[in-house]
């Protein structure tokens, strides 16, 4: 009785294939650690820059006048953001799931809808501060001393949020199953009726979702406010009237222009911080409503 | 009977004594001075030259007059102009004055220049080891030229024999933005080295292609600060505050002279004074002069449409020529000399509230 | 039996107009309006912007497209910006689309289902960080190091004939193409990956399975299997990560250094088109806004140019995988 001469896998050609292959595999995972490695290092200097600036008073207090010089606090980019954030939400949300119905219920694949789509798909390729340049032209200067404000960076962000709300809204819309709205219009509810009660409250965690995040990149955008609120030091909650800042606007210049200061580069690093949480803070909410909606999507 | 007259005894010096706390209290004000003026918003940008100072004295206004809130967002002398004419702001502030040819857009009619303070534009520089460096306009203007490449140059060597100059390549730094603290320093270039400078004047300049650019004062200080080898030209309390080294420059008598207030009021007391408050302190005579001594003004319109805005622009620019004028040296800028001080004061009245 | 009219529901025994009908009309045009206002819009920002250009359109002509930025002698050709925007994108996807796909691989074929859905929430999570927080850090962290590492590369390849052109002299400050490269190429690794996973995803598993029955290695699978299918996706995933690469302003207004012209050193300073509009046009009057404006506008008809290739590529795909499956 003779032992097998030669295990299966032992010919050159079929280790060069294994070689490869392991290759391949080392590349994969080495490329998840690349991209592992920028949002470890970010998150780190993130958190640890900007909790050692961090305290009561700091979120608290009002912005100093001097940036060059430690102390104050970053309360009035804080509550610029949500003001002028909520504004552009107040404004683009309503809008964009109407048009998102639209594009699903009523449009389908007609030509206005057909135009409407791909218009809503360019408008997501503007570049942000074109946004802005656009605001501040037929917004701000016409109105001169009046023009800078909060509500000119919320019609700016709301531009840049719209297209994006429209698109996730009819996405959403398009995964609703027709047996319940044909179920609906059986009963004899009219087609604004099925929308109403069946269609968007069985949509709503997705559309909900949709707009939070719409709302967390909005939140974050510093373009479009560059040119269209000014500044502020103290906190300014009445959002129409007079300029108001945000804090992506005070990263902006505590580490663009006044960079060279400690005290500049530590309220930059707190104002990151206080911005991620808030950004973050939407995703998660947002990412809970996915995963409602996808709950209720197995269910049905 | 008895019991009711024994309580209305009791009640009217009670009365007596709630209304004269009440009154007094009204009087006093809620715990701070008196507000007089406001409520009103300034919105304000432009020049980042004079921007601590500003900051400090808007701080010291506020203080005193908390009904009014001045946001002054910098961002060079170019964007306070544009801001102006366009009526996005109320006041700007800015070291140059409009060119002839860019006053057909100002927007709102006729305006003045009020000057505030002066201070030196520094040359600073990033060497190890190397400190007071001497220079002079020529070797400026070469340097800033990109005809001087390294810090081991001849040239700079002859105006600091003893300094340890090694072969580091000559980073220039400049602005980003239009500012008229460029236009200043090229001014400066233009007026003490005329057959050497070529790059003209002006609140951009094309400068050589290797330099480096930031944004604001600060923005220069900081690259400065942050790349060996760098020179370029930064607000004196900005590079005091990053502690950059600054050189001395040689003034027209022959002097070497460190940036400093004492130097530039020695500059701005020689400077021709124009009746709209213009003047050029820029290579100053006088061996005590800082030859890049450079003005300030804020740029107000002369009809004021807006009676609470106007007030409390003229009670701003007030304080600054009664306590701000006390406060500039503390931040490192020199007040106005007293003459062009009365003028100025003088021509506050010629503001014209609706 | 016969239906007494006050057993019927209402609706139905009301007037001749059915009931609601108002309503649902006003519905209707409620949403038409709301669709339309994308339309109304995005007509307002084309034609304002152009409008605004104009002066510069007709003040240099085609000379908008020399390399000659320079607002001190009233120049503004904008070819040194176009240059640079593209280079940044360039680079940008050089280095983050081998590593997307590599990410969207290791997902779908390597990685154990458990840690599936964790590392597409922690791959997203980049997405998530504001562009401004990755100009800070790049500004505040990154920038230093870089230098160095620059001075050393170009050292290195000082006398090799290509690369020192390229790699010719290092910003010393650490601003420059590369930087905003590398930066923007993190930024746009999740939107690729994620298209390109969910490109993946819909390789049949019957293919798969097929390849890995014949012997085949796991490599060899996807190359056999799952890259043929996917070609068009992944070039999809890629221009619309160009596509948000081009448009990233303020991350690259940080660190690129403010230089505008055509220059091969992609380690030496420089602008693209978006972040000379960030760093300039506060100050910018006459024909200089005009021209930033521009410049808006011809990155916004780039965006558009690539967006619409992206979709021509897709379309293709899809008609062509229709007549396979």
């Amino acid at each position: 009785m003779t032992a097998p001469a030669v295990p299966l896998r032992q010919s050159t050609r079929k280790t060069g294939r294994e070689l490869k292959n392991g290759l391949a595999t080392a590349f994969m995972v080495t490329s998840f650690l690349i991209a592992l490695v920028p949002l470890v290092f970010i998150v780190y200097y993130v958190l640890q820059r900007g909790s050692s600036i961090m305290s009561w008073s700091f979120l608290t207090d009002d912005l100093p006048f001097s940036n060059r010089r430690p102390g104050g606090g970053i309360w009035p980019a804080i509550v610029g953001t949500l003001v002028i954030t909520g504004a552009a939400a107040a404004m683009a949300v309503p809008l964009g799931v109407l048009g998102g119905i639209y594009l699903n219920e009523y449009g389908g694949r007609g030509p206005i809808a057909r135009v409407v789509r791909f218009l809503a798909e360019v408008m997501t390729g503007v570049p942000s501060i074109v946004m802005g340049l656009f605001i501040y032209t037929i917004w701000v200067l016409p109105r001169k001393q009046d023009g800078l404000s909060g509500f000119a960076g919320a019609l700016a962000l709301g531009c840049l949020m719209l297209p994006i709300v429209i698109r996730t809204t009819e996405e959403i819309l398009k995964t609703v199953p027709d047996d319940l709205r044909e179920g609906s219009y059986a009963l004899g509810c009219r087609k604004a009726r099925t929308i109403r009660t069946v269609v968007v409250p069985h949509a709503a965690p997705g559309i909900v979702s949709g707009s939070l995040l719409a709302i967390a990149r909005a939140a974050g955008e510093t373009a479009p406010l560059l040119f269209t609120v000014g500044i502020a030091f103290s906190p300014n909650f009445n959002v129409f009237e007079g300029s108001n800042t945000a804090l992506p606007q005070q990263i902006y210049i505590n580490a663009g222009t006044f960079g060279g200061f400690e005290a500049a580069q530590d309220r930059a690093w707190g104002a990151a911080l206080a911005l991620i949480v808030i950004v973050l803070a939407f995703t998660l909410v947002a990412r809970i409503f996915t995963a409602l909606y996808t709950r209720r999507a197995e269910a049905t | 009977m008895k019991r009711i007259s024994a309580c209305l005894r009791w009640l009217v010096p009670a009365a007596l004594i709630v209304g004269l706390v009440t009154s007094g209290a009204a009087v006093a004000g809620a715990g701070g001075a008196p507000a007089r003026v406001g409520p009103a918003t300034l919105n304000a940008s432009g020049a980042t030259f004079p921007q601590p100072y500003y900051e400090e004295v808007i701080g010291a206004f506020k203080a005193k007059e908390s009904g009014v809130t001045i946001n002054y967002a910098g961002g060079g002398s170019g964007k306070g102009r544009q801001d102006f004419s366009d009526q996005v702001v109320d006041f700007a502030g800015s070291d140059g004055l409009f060119k002839p040819e860019d006053t057909a857009n100002i927007k709102g009619g006729e305006f003045l220049y009020f000057p505030t303070v002066a201070a030196p534009v520094t040359v600073s520089y990033n060497l190890k080891g190397v400190k007071g460096l001497r220079l002079s306009a020529d070797t400026l203007a070469k340097i800033f030229q990109g005809q001087i490449k390294s810090w081991d140059d001849p040239a700079i060597k002859a105006e600091n024999p003893r300094a340890k100059l090694l072969s580091t390549a000559i980073t220039v730094v400049h602005r980003a933005d239009g500012s008229g603290t460029t236009e200043n320093f090229t001014k400066y270039l233009t007026a003490a080295a005329p057959g050497v400078w070529t790059l003209g004047s002006g609140s951009t300049v094309s400068w050589g292609s290797d330099t480096q650019a930031g944004q604001g004062n600060s923005g220069v200080g900081q690259v400065i600060k942050s790349t060996d080898g760098a020179i370029g030209y930064v607000d004196f309390a900005d590079a005091k505050a990053l502690k950059l080294q600054f050189a001395s420059i040689k003034n027209q008598d022959g002097k070497y002279v460190a940036p400093s207030t004492k130097a530039t009021s020695a500059a701005v007391s020689k400077a021709e004074v124009k009746t709209d408050l213009t003047y050029n302190p820029l290579n100053a005579a006088g061996k005590d002069a800082y030859p890049i001594a450079a003005p300030t003004w804020i740029l107000v319109y002369k009809n004021q449409t807006d009676n609470a805005k106007g007030d409390a622009i003229k009670a701003f620019l007030n304080f600054v020529y009664g306590e701000g004028q006390k406060i500039a040296p503390s931040v490192d800028y020199a007040p106005l000399p007293k003459s062009l001080l009365d003028k100025a004061k003088a021509q506050v009245k010629q503001i014209a509230v609706a | 039996m016969t239906t007494d009219a006050s057993s019927l529901p209402k609706s139905l025994t009301k007037g001749s107009r059915p009931p609601g009908i108002l309503t649902d009309r006003t519905f209707r045009v409620l949403a038409l309006i709301a669709g339309l206002a994308v339309l109304v819009i995005l007509a307002l920002i084309a034609i304002y912007t152009t409008r605004e250009a104009l002066p510069w359109f007709r003040e240099e002509g085609f000379g908008i497209f020399t390399d000659n930025w320079d607002p001190a002698k009233n120049h503004f050709g904008a070819l040194g910006l176009i240059y640079g925007t593209l280079l940044v994108s360039v680079i940008a996807l050089v280095l983050a689309v081998p590593v997307s796909i590599g990410i969207a691989l290791f997902v779908t074929e390597v990685a154990p289902r458990s840690i599936r859905r964790p590392i597409v929430y922690t791959v997203d999570l980049l997405a998530a960080i504001p562009s401004v927080v990755y100009g800070l850090w790049a500004l505040l962290v990154l920038v230093e190091p870089l230098a160095s590492l620059f001075e050393s590369v170009s050292d290195a390849t000082a006398s090799i004939p290509i690369l020192n052109t390229i790699f010719a002299d290092p910003s010393s400050s650490g601003r420059s193409f590369m930087t905003a490269g590398i930066i923007v190429a993190i930024m746009i690794t999740p939107i690729v990956t994620s298209i390109t996973r969910e490109v993946f995803a819909t390789v049949p598993e019957s293919q798969k399975e097929a390849a890995l029955a014949v012997g085949a290695t796991r490599w060899e699978m996807i190359r056999g299997a799952v890259f043929p299918h996917s070609r068009s996706g992944m070039v999809a995933a890629s221009m619309i990560g160009l596509g948000r690469a081009l448009g990233e302003t303020i991350a690259v207004a940080l660190i690129i250094g403010s230089s505008q012209r055509v220059t091969s050193n992609i380690l030496g300073p420089g602008d693209t088109l978006a972040s000379v509009i960030a760093n300039q046009f506060g100050e910018a009057s006459g024909t200089h806004r005009a021209a930033l404006i521009g410049c808006g506008v011809v990155l916004f008809a780039m965006t558009i140019a690539i967006g619409m290739a992206a979709r021509a590529v897709v379309a293709r795909a899809e008609r062509r995988s229709a007549g396979t499956t």
